[in-house]
């Protein structure tokens, strides 16, 4: 039979579970959430690749015997571009015209075009693209253009040099990297985008999980002193070691579940980027041991469980001194920049190449440490990352030391802070 | 002669605020001892510390031989504690509650279930029991609550304010609780309580409070013989230096 610990951990899930707000905000909203994001994501790409499509451009030819102006003009047609006509020789009137209508962009072909291909003097196109602010649509139609005006260059040139493609490009580059003493057939930038697309998401999750389970244990505390049953709970014939251990795992339970709901929505909102981006696509980074192994899972996750450990306990010191759950929510938040800071700064640069004093600053925040340890994968530096879990460590038990300080002595019941808006006083 | 508490000149500071001033009484076994007087004289500072929940600044509380602070745990398995203003998880069941409280004191199942038997049958809640405690009235929360702090059989049961806030005839039902049960189980109960009427009809003895003081005690017939007075109301305003 559960008793004392085990009494206490059943308790604390089956009151968190419960709570509405818990339920609904750490739960069901991440599980329903992302993928409404990642839904949007997909249509409104799938929408900007449909809209691409159907481009329509408006031509001002003002080189209306040349050759290459009618070539163009065919060429675009021929690459499903609806090219409309414009009558009008004022490029005032043109721009008001194009702006008005439908059409993603107005080209004006100059008098000289042909003229100057002919006579290879290098011949301009005017291109103007209507910014209407909607979206991936826009920018996919200017990048079609561009691209279609790219290729009908190179044509012309091809037919200007004999065929020779080489020609055109004397030079072409073979990028390889080398990952982890291994040379692989693959561009840095792709490899780079490929790991930032897969592990972005690694540093937020940390983040997210940290804020779940601080909220936990702070309302878990919290509303033990404002529903008035903490009082009750430590006369009960068991240690109070055993209900500040209870309550932090339960705090830890809740908040993996609400990290699994957060981690299975963001999958499926990273995973619509890929889908709707899938250019990277055929590089495994298992294969190039760019996946994390099992000995980077380990040092992750230890780091993961003291980092995780001293914020309940932490968040548990904190909401000690708060008399209703609004009080130890807001107190516990202003903790929050200690977790942001460390997030921003291992999101985009290298700790290691900071300025000694922002990298102390950094390395003394025990919210960095998890956040590194998810980078060993790639860095291999697990040395850093077993230094993070010894630092963390003794912060935890000094920090678990002032929590079970608190929780056996009276502290617990006679600690107070109420914040409160103040009221104007009502005139009698 | 060993007392079930033994209260000798206790002493309480908060900061500048002296919540007891040498407070001592003595509550002998199977008898309903109440601490009487007004809001801040002290009664719950007390109960707090017999309950081992505050430290007093001076002096001592012994419980069956125990003192309450060197053997804490030890006095925690003897007694029960009931605060004025306690209340209940809101989202467990009546029954899941008097469950989660109960296992802490038994020994086995059967032990608890017979806990939990005893506290339903205490608390006359019936089915609503399978309800959650939020949909509970403040009288049914506090049937419920009296019936955990009962259904251990504590040694000591210690009752803050028992029927605070309660309307007349939740009050009336959980003054009987309290007073079958402990007919019916030789339980010792040290309560407090505002209520000059509600302590005459419970308690074999009471102690009057005054700024952390006991200003008079014996039975509520003795006190009233002794002051010349109708009820405990004329005792208290006589000894307080009211009337």
């Amino acid at each position: 039979m559960l008793k004392g610990l085990g009494n206490v951990v059943v308790k604390e899930v089956k009151e968190l579970v419960r709570d509405p707000k818990i339920l609904i905000g750490m739960i069901i909203i991440p599980l329903l959430l992302f993928p409404l994001m990642g839904l949007a994501v997909r249509i409104s790409t799938e929408s900007a690749v449909e809209s691409a499509k159907k481009i329509s451009v408006g031509v001002m030819n003002q080189d209306v015997r040349g050759n290459f102006s009618l070539d163009l003009i065919d060429f675009l047609r021929m690459s499903s571009i609806t090219v409309v006509n414009i009558e009008t020789t004022n490029e005032t009137e043109a721009v008001k015209l194009v702006q008005e209508s439908n059409m993603t962009a107005f080209i004006i072909i100059p008098a000289d075009f042909s003229y100057n291909i002919t006579n290879d003097l290098g011949a301009k196109l005017k291109v103007y693209v209507v910014f209407r602010g909607t979206g991936f649509a826009e920018s996919a139609g200017s990048t079609t253009i561009t691209t279609l005006v790219d290729a009908f260059g190179k044509i012309i040139a091809l037919e200007k040099v004999g065929q020779n493609p080489n020609m055109l490009n004397p030079i072409s580059l073979l990028q390889q990297s080398i990952v982890k003493g291994r040379v692989v057939a693959v561009t840095p930038s792709v490899l780079f985008g490929l790991v930032m697309s897969q592990y972005i998401g690694m540093p937020i999750g940390i983040m997210m999980l940290t804020v779940f389970a601080m909220q936990i244990a702070a309302t878990s505390v919290a509303s033990e002193k404002e529903e008035k049953t903490l009082e009750t709970l430590l006369t009960m014939p068991t240690s109070r070691f055993n209900i500040l251990v209870g309550k932090l795992a339960g705090s830890v339970i809740v908040a993996a579940v609400g990290a699994l709901a957060y981690v299975i929505g963001f999958n499926y909102y990273m995973g619509s980027f890929t889908a709707a981006f899938p250019t990277q696509a055929g590089v495994d980074l298992a294969t190039l041991g760019l996946a994390p192994t099992m000995l980077s899972f380990i040092v992750l996750g230890a780091s993961l469980f003291v980092t995780l450990v001293s914020a309940l306990a932490l968040a548990i010191v904190i909401s000690s001194f708060a008399e209703d759950v609004r009080s130890a929510q807001t107190t516990v938040g202003y903790l929050y920049f200690l977790l942001f800071i460390p997030m921003f700064f291992t999101m985009y640069s290298d700790i290691g190449s900071l300025p000694m004093s922002l990298r102390i600053i950094l390395l003394a925040i025990p919210y960095t440490h998890p956040m590194l340890a998810a980078r060993a994968a790639f860095t291999e530096d697990y040395t850093t990352a077993v230094f993070g879990i010894a630092y963390v460590s003794i912060f935890t038990v000094v920090v678990l030391y002032i929590a079970a300080k608190i929780f056996t002595t009276e502290k617990i019941l006679t600690m107070k802070l109420r914040l409160r808006r103040r009221r104007p006083k009502r005139e009698e | 002669m060993e007392w079930a508490v033994e209260a000798n000149n206790l002493t309480k500071l908060f900061g500048d605020i002296r919540a007891l001033d040498g407070m001592s009484f003595k509550v002998e076994e199977g008898e309903i001892f109440g601490l009487i007087g007004p809001n801040g004289a002290g009664k719950t500072t007390a109960l707090r510390i017999v309950s081992a929940l505050i430290l007093p600044t001076s002096g001592s509380v012994v419980i069956f031989g125990r003192d309450v602070v060197r053997e804490a745990s030890e006095i925690r398995k003897l007694i029960s504690y009931l605060p004025e203003e306690a209340g209940a998880y809101k989202n467990l069941s009546g029954f899941e509650y008097l469950q989660f409280m109960g296992r802490f004191s038994s020994e086995n199942k059967e032990d608890l279930n017979e806990k939990v038997a005893d506290a339903v049958e205490i608390s006359g809640l019936g089915d609503r029991l399978k309800d959650k405690v939020k949909t509970y009235s403040k009288g049914m929360k506090r049937r419920l609550l009296v019936a955990r702090a009962l259904m251990t059989k504590p040694k000591l049961c210690v009752l803050d304010e028992p029927t605070s806030g309660l309307d007349v005839l939740h009050s009336y039902h959980v003054r009987n609780i309290i007073k079958e049960y402990v007919q019916k189980h030789d339980v010792t109960v040290l309560l407090s309580s505002h209520n000059m009427l509600e302590v005459e009809y419970l308690c074999e003895r009471v102690a009057l409070i005054n700024r952390g003081k006991i200003v008079a005690e014996g039975s509520p017939t003795e006190l009233k013989t002794k002051y010349k007075a109708t009820n405990l109301e004329e005792v208290f305003a006589e000894v307080a230096g009211l009337a």
